[in-house]
């Protein structure tokens, strides 16, 4: 797996379902991660390295914990391992601007990222000059300010040619904003000056994956997999993979040998239960899900497995009991303070409620959700409110009802014009698009469509916008690149699978994938 | 594996623009319209306010970001937009075009001299470089001219 919350996931419309990570690890493997002798090769390793960025901490334990912890985030792929590192380096030092910094890129809870925002500027001068880089583009990246963080890790790289850490952590990042060609790019050369670097191994596999390429993941699975055969994520991440590509019944084999090596690696419970999911095998789901959720005790993970357990009542059309699910988790979530997800609720309740009325009113909900006085950094709160928007004139398209969707478009200019996150910025695209396409401006309508292209709802609209405009071969291979999409999030499941039940009854099978026995 | 799968994404591919042009910081220009940017590419504006020649540095016309360049900016098909940067790098109007392979190598020219103009993937940038808002946006900015895809 890759670290992508699933928040993230499920509003960045990356394809792959990179999740937030592991509650606790077998009891031997949890030893070995405390400890710097056996948390082997990337802790010596950076010790080793004269080249790294230095970090300005007086405190012996606050640097140690932030390099278990970025060891445990960036390498080795426990998530919750790693962030309560980080937590533990901040508390040795609450100074160390640098650990602030790697909470707020690698949190999934809005309100602890907002606080460290403030915590890593606050302490920003007491950081180096290349620290203060880093941080920069760790911070730079949650706030918005994308020129500044990508001209400072371009800085950083050149700097610092052999930290294979730094070019890995702008791969990942590369693959969180879908730009998925220049993450080769530099993940490629991380390769070339550390061949054996295995959190690029795995970086570049995802890379091309999701830019469609599945020929050669395999060579780079199995050559991750030799190099770690003692640690579970190689397995997680080839079983993710496979699942990518429709191989449901390989990808719980190996989301199976990654449990075998570490029990509560929650990850591939995750993608175990996803698979049954998937398949609509929704009662099996639901017990794996349980499983993991019972597995994790991050709030915001909690509460996001539980959203995917509920969703497999949607799955099976068991509408009215999905619903009731999610009612109480909505309500969950607002007494927890958490807003986007109470909203991804309201969400979801939208774009399964049948009547287009009640589906607006879903949405109204989650709007009040996200008005409302809450602790949250303003980058979640708009990607959230775009989508929502977006959410809305999808709705408005399949009704026909273009004041709705003009209306929603409104609303999302005026703040996407100031926006300069990507996920806004897309849904503008969508709901503008939405727009056209009601005006009967179908190239137009295609044209701005294209710009969310991995995202459910778009593609289904970019579908019908270029048939419309003559562009029927076009049409076909939106249609076949959306029924081709598997991921948990709720649009894949509203759209993507209802897509695929249609193409296997007019014998037109979207993939060759297999199930799980 | 899918087969299917992959031909579906393999027929989805484009090139995604994600743009910037760059100048050098001590190049005093912050900003300027699509427009003047075109009369750059055309050879039409030679030289900078304090009468330096410009020197653009692009990738090979035939590069998926320059068709995209070629198209988007100076409105010509591929072919008569290599034919105007051809004329333009052969010097005609004193101004002068470096063609090169890779984003890094117009970065670290446009870092190295404060005559030269790049355009580049905006995840190349570093901080030697200024990026140049065209139509008072900039990279990122919902509107941005160099943002798009092409097949």
């Amino acid at each position: 797996m890759r670290i992508i919350s699933l928040q993230r996931v499920l509003r960045s419309g990356i394809l792959v379902a990179g999740f937030v990570l592991v509650a606790s690890m077998a009891p031997g493997l949890q030893q070995t991660n405390k400890t710097a002798s056996t948390a082997p090769t990337r802790t010596d390793r950076a010790e080793a390295k004269p080249d790294k960025v230095p970090m300005t901490t007086s405190s012996k334990a606050a640097r140690h914990d932030y390099e278990l912890g970025m060891l445990n985030l960036e390498d080795l792929f426990f998530e919750e391992e790693g962030l309560n590192d980080l937590r533990r380096a901040v508390k040795a030092d609450p100074g160390f601007a640098l650990g602030h910094a790697a909470l707020v890129y690698f949190t999934g809870d809005p309100r602890e990222e907002k606080r460290e925002i403030e915590l890593a500027q606050q302490n920003l001068p007491y950081a180096a000059p290349d620290e203060k880089l880093l941080i920069r583009f760790l911070v730079g990246t949650k706030d918005g300010d994308l020129i500044e963080a990508i001209s400072a890790i371009n800085d950083l790289l050149a700097a610092y040619p052999k930290d294979s850490r730094l070019g890995n952590l702008y791969g990942g990042w590369l693959l969180d904003v879908q730009n998925f060609a220049r993450a080769q790019d530099v993940l490629q050369r991380v390769l070339k000056n550390d061949p054996n670097y295995y959190p690029a191994l795995n970086n570049l596999a995802y890379a091309y994956a999701m830019n469609g390429d599945f020929s050669r993941t395999s060579r780079l699975m199995e050559q991750y997999v030799a190099m770690l055969p003692g640690q579970p994520n190689p397995q997680d991440s080839y079983g993710e993979l496979l699942r990518m590509a429709g191989d449901f019944k390989d990808s719980i084999k190996h989301y199976r040998a990654a449990l075998s090596i570490a029990p509560n690696f929650i990850d591939s419970q995750i993608g175990i239960a996803s698979n049954y999911a998937l398949v609509g095998d929704e009662e099996r789901a639901r017990v794996e899900y349980l499983r993991a959720i019972a597995m994790t005790s991050e709030r915001t993970t909690k509460l996001q497995y539980r959203m995917l357990w509920a969703m497999t009542y949607y799955r099976e059309n068991h509408s009215e009991q999905g619903r009731k699910e999610y009612i109480a988790l909505a309500a969950l979530a607002h007494k927890e303070d958490l807003a986007v997800s109470e909203a991804e609720c309201y969400r979801t309740m939208a774009l399964f409620n049948p009547q287009p009325e009640g589906a607006l009113k879903d949405l109204d909900a989650a709007q009040h959700a996200l008005m409302e006085k809450h602790d949250l950094p303003r980058g979640e709160r708009e990607a959230e409110f775009a989508t929502v928007l977006k959410t809305r004139a999808f709705i408005a398209a399949r009704a026909g009802w273009p004041e709705v969707a003009s209306r929603a478009l409104d609303t999302l200019a005026a703040f996407a014009e100031k926006s300069r996150n990507n996920v806004v910025q897309s849904s503008y695209y969508s709901t503008h698009g939405a727009v056209l396409l009601l005006q009967g401006k179908y190239t137009g309508a295609a044209t701005e469509l294209q710009e969310d292209p991995r995202n459910p709802l778009s593609l289904q609209l970019l579908a019908n916008a270029q048939e419309k405009a003559g562009q029927v071969p076009e049409s076909a291979k939106t249609l076949a690149a959306l029924a081709a999409i598997y991921d948990e999030r709720v649009e894949t499941a509203a759209i993507a699978q209802p897509m695929r039940d249609a193409l296997r009854r007019t014998n037109s099978p979207p993939t060759q994938a297999n199930s799980p026995e | 594996m899918a087969v299917f799968f992959l031909a579906a994404f393999a027929a989805a591919a484009a090139y995604a623009a994600d743009l910037a042009v760059i100048v050098n910081p001590n190049n005093p220009t912050k900003a300027m319209s699509l427009g003047d940017l075109d009369k750059l590419l055309r050879g039409k504006t030679a030289t900078w306010t304090n009468g330096h020649p410009v020197i653009l540095v692009l990738h090979d016309p035939n590069s998926p970001p320059m068709k995209f360049v070629i198209e988007k900016v100076m409105g010509l098909s591929v072919e008569e937009g290599k034919a105007v940067l051809n004329e333009v790098s052969h010097g005609k109007s004193g101004a002068s075009i470096v063609f090169v392979s890779s984003d890094e190598e117009i970065v670290k020219a446009v870092e190295g001299n404060s005559a030269a103009i790049g355009i580049v993937d905006v995840y190349s940038i570093t901080g030697g470089v200024k990026v140049v808002k065209i139509d008072d946006k900039q990279p990122f900015d919902r509107g941005y001219v160099l943002r798009g895809r092409t097949q």
